[in-house]
């Protein structure tokens, strides 16, 4: 047993309400820069979709992510030798078009226009040339488009799903669609780490945030086509990628990531997941439809003594073994069973988590009322029974989250439901029946385990979502410097040294 | 309720820091929330925690409103009410033989992406949205009048015009056409290729009309009171002509 420590923030999609302030206050921090315009290091996307870049997804076009062969795994992009052979070619590059084309507009001709019979207007020009343009795209072209025949109708989640729901999903009365935030997944088996000629990506070790080295980095951009969330960007102006840096000044002094922070649904949780570091390969090469299972297995119980024994033999600190104990991602992930990582078959063992999302139910109009358009003697229970009639397929679901495998999304939806039908029967009519507790046990949990839910999703604190263990940054300078201060101030993105170009 | 000012009676706001960014303002007996220590504003929370009264006839909150101007005009209970027949507002006759155009129920809801006017235009939001003010169309209408995603259409009437690109989506029914309200006058707003000046914005196409209900008063909260109860200007809906235009020029 190999432990490490891992910082993994979860997204709890029932409660993102596509504000965009993550996508701002992530924006405003990081990526306000020259090269850096287009980059959106946390982006959230309406789905269905095609998302940001334009149908990132589609692996055939962008060559993303690992593939099961008979060696193993490899990156779809390419093999080791060809990566050799190919060093000065790589075709699955996304291009700006499919970012879009950064835009600003001339505010200056507001105050400085010349006189004319017409008010003053901002022409709208390019962030790049500074010339006049049509903007043809953006970052969230789509917003709130589901039901759209241009960009929902080819999401790629939607394969499997019956062409009859798919007609049904463009009319008004059946549009349905949820919120879809996306920052780096900072992934244990990161396809942009293998796919780097120079060496420049890594893991950080004591928390698992993956990093571009700026100073290694000699613009190959394989990293840009291998990762196949199209987390990696490369920035034109240093001639450098760049990537979410999962806020580490922020969380190395005790903060949330300022995408978690500024949350308005307060949708996000963040804490540390112990894993098994040996099991990785295991985990990484197992079948389609073991992938998920695979993946949790090799997240540790922090309350395992032979766990706690392991990590600290690895140097992990008390503090972080505590806070382990304490993470809100170990209780939805591994404890109550609720998350998923996004597109597990990617096979990068992506680290960030998400509980989905439920839909509405579907209603019709019988004798001028108003009822569920499910069977009348499962009413009680909602969709709780009936989840084939969810808004939003179940096939969608798993396509988006659990590699293709329903059974997964049923039971985490089957949950999430017995919550709401639980605590609504509590406090509207003040008494828990057997058949209610009947349902509690067909979803596999029990009042208990329901109430704990229930107050982690509704009611935490600021100090219960976010739960942070000591970095001790103080002792790592100290050791290094001599000087606990010596790097005091030193936190951000930037350059050491400047890049160096050619003219 | 004295307690509410406790620890706020030395609050000091000098222009510079109206400058810098917005301010929360001290818990005030008119408006019914409190929001000391940093709380967020929610609704009547003073009425409930300091046993305040609602100000209404009743002291409580109220559905129905039994005043007879409400009972004649049928607005005493919130129900459902057909839109209006464009000729009763008559603000498309002279534009009904000026171009080729559909008539459609213009509606302008509150926006996604601001409060109001404020800091709609600025950079960031502005590429969230589209890098414009869109016009929301049902796509199979769309279709009909042969405008694609994110073509430039028209909006006009006898009031004025507004011209952005639009967004065709199934989410919009059919015989509406929608634009988010408040939006400005100062980013990206081209010359209208029909009448020949800058286009307007959201309002320009909407014109205020008297609500007669607003008038009444001296009635428990019917009563007036500065940006507070007043007659208001109801200038969110009405019918406008929507064509499709080509690129315009700024």
């Amino acid at each position: 047993m190999n432990v490490r420590a891992h910082m993994s923030m979860l997204f709890h999609l029932d409660k993102c309400i596509g504000c965009h302030t993550c996508s701002v206050a992530c924006k405003n921090l990081w990526t306000d820069r020259k090269g850096a315009e287009y980059m959106w290091w946390n982006n959230v996307e309406t789905r269905p979709g095609t998302g940001y870049p334009t149908g990132w997804e589609d692996q055939d076009h962008y060559r993303g992510g690992w593939e099961k062969n008979w060696v193993g795994i490899e990156l779809k992009l390419q093999s080791k030798p060809k990566a050799i052979a190919n060093l000065f070619y790589n075709p699955a590059l996304p291009e700006l078009d499919d970012y879009y084309e950064p835009f600003t507009f001339r505010y200056e001709d507001l105050f400085n226009a010349p006189e004319s019979k017409h008010q003053p207007t901002a022409v709208p020009i390019s962030a790049i040339t500074g010339d006049p343009i049509d903007i043809e795209s953006g970052p969230n072209w789509d917003d709130d488009l589901s039901g759209s025949t241009i960009y929902a109708a080819n999401d790629p989640n939607l394969e499997g799903v019956s062409e009859e729901v798919r007609q049904q999903m463009g009319e008004i009365e059946r549009v349905v669609f949820n919120y879809l935030p996306r920052i780096c997944n900072h992934c244990l088996n990161p396809a942009c780490v293998a796919a780097c000629p120079s060496g420049a990506i890594y893991k950080r070790g004591e928390d698992g945030v993956v990093l571009v080295n700026e100073d290694e980095c000699r613009a190959w951009r394989m990293c840009v086509s291998a990762c196949p969330y199209k987390k990696v960007y490369y920035n034109w102006s240093t001639g450098k990628s760049e990537k979410c840096i999962l806020c580490f000044p922020r969380m190395e002094t005790g903060q949330a990531p300022a995408c978690a922070h500024s949350c308005v649904g307060r949708i996000r949780y963040m804490g540390v997941l112990l894993y098994d570091a040996d099991l990785i390969k295991w985990a990484a090469e197992g079948p389609d439809d073991e992938m998920f299972d695979r993946q949790k297995e090799i997240i540790l119980d922090p309350f395992d003594p032979a766990v706690i024994k392991a990590a600290k033999e690895n140097g992990i600190d008390d503090g972080w073994i505590d806070s382990a104990q304490q993470s809100p991602v170990y209780k939805f992930v591994k404890v109550w069973n609720m998350a998923v990582p996004l597109h597990a078959e990617y096979r990068t063992l992506a680290m960030m988590f998400y509980i989905p999302p439920l839909s509405p139910v579907v209603s019709t109009i019988e004798e001028g009322l108003v009822r569920l358009d499910i069977p009348r003697e499962r009413v009680d229970f909602e969709l709780f029974n009936s989840l084939e009639k969810a808004r939003l397929p179940i096939q969608y679901l798993a396509n988006l989250f659990s590699g293709g495998n329903e059974e997964v999304i049923e039971k985490i939806l089957r949950k999430m439901l017995a919550v709401r039908i639980y605590k609504r029967r509590e406090s509207v009519e003040g008494i828990i029946d057997d058949a209610t507790l009947a349902m509690v046990e067909s979803a596999d949990t029990t009042p208990e385990e329901i109430e704990a839910i229930y107050r982690l999703t509704t009611l935490p604190t600021i100090a219960e979502r976010f739960v942070y263990p000591p970095y001790h940054r103080e002792m790592a300078a100290e050791a290094i410097y001599g000087d606990p201060l010596a790097r005091k101030g030193d936190v951000g993105f930037g350059y050491i040294m400047p890049p160096e170009r050619g003219p | 309720m004295t307690h509410l000012s406790d620890g706020q009676r030395d609050t000091r706001i000098r222009f510079s820091d109206l400058v810098a960014q917005p301010r929360r303002v001290l818990t005030t007996p008119t408006w019914s929330a409190v929001i000391n220590k940093g709380r967020a504003y929610s609704p009547f929370t003073l009425n409930v925690e300091e046993l305040v009264p609602w100000r209404t006839l009743t002291g409580r909150q109220h559905f129905y409103l039994d005043h007879e101007n409400y009972l004649e005009w049928g607005e005493h209970l919130p129900t459902y009410k057909p839109r209006p027949d464009h000729t009763m507002l008559s603000e498309t006759e002279i534009s009904a033989n000026e171009a080729q155009g559909r008539l459609l129920n213009y509606i302008t809801p509150h926006g996604k992406w601001s409060i109001h006017s404020t800091y709609s235009e600025n950079i960031r939001m502005k590429t969230l949205s589209r890098g414009g003010y869109p016009v929301w169309l049902n796509d199979k209408e769309a279709a009909e009048m042969d405008i694609k995603d994110n073509d430039w259409v028209e909006l006009f009437n006898d009031n004025g015009v507004f011209v952005q690109r639009c967004i065709t989506s199934a989410r919009i029914p059919r015989g509406t056409v929608f634009v988010y309200h408040a939006t400005e006058r100062t980013v990206g707003i081209p010359i209208s290729p029909l009448r020949q000046k800058r286009a307007g914005m959201n309002n320009s196409i909407t014109r205020t009309r008297l609500k007669p209900v607003l008038m009444s008063g001296g009635y428990g909260q019917f009563t007036y009171s500065f940006n507070y109860w007043g007659p208001t200007g109801v200038n969110r809906d009405t019918f406008v002509y929507v064509r499709k235009i080509d690129k315009p020029s700024y």
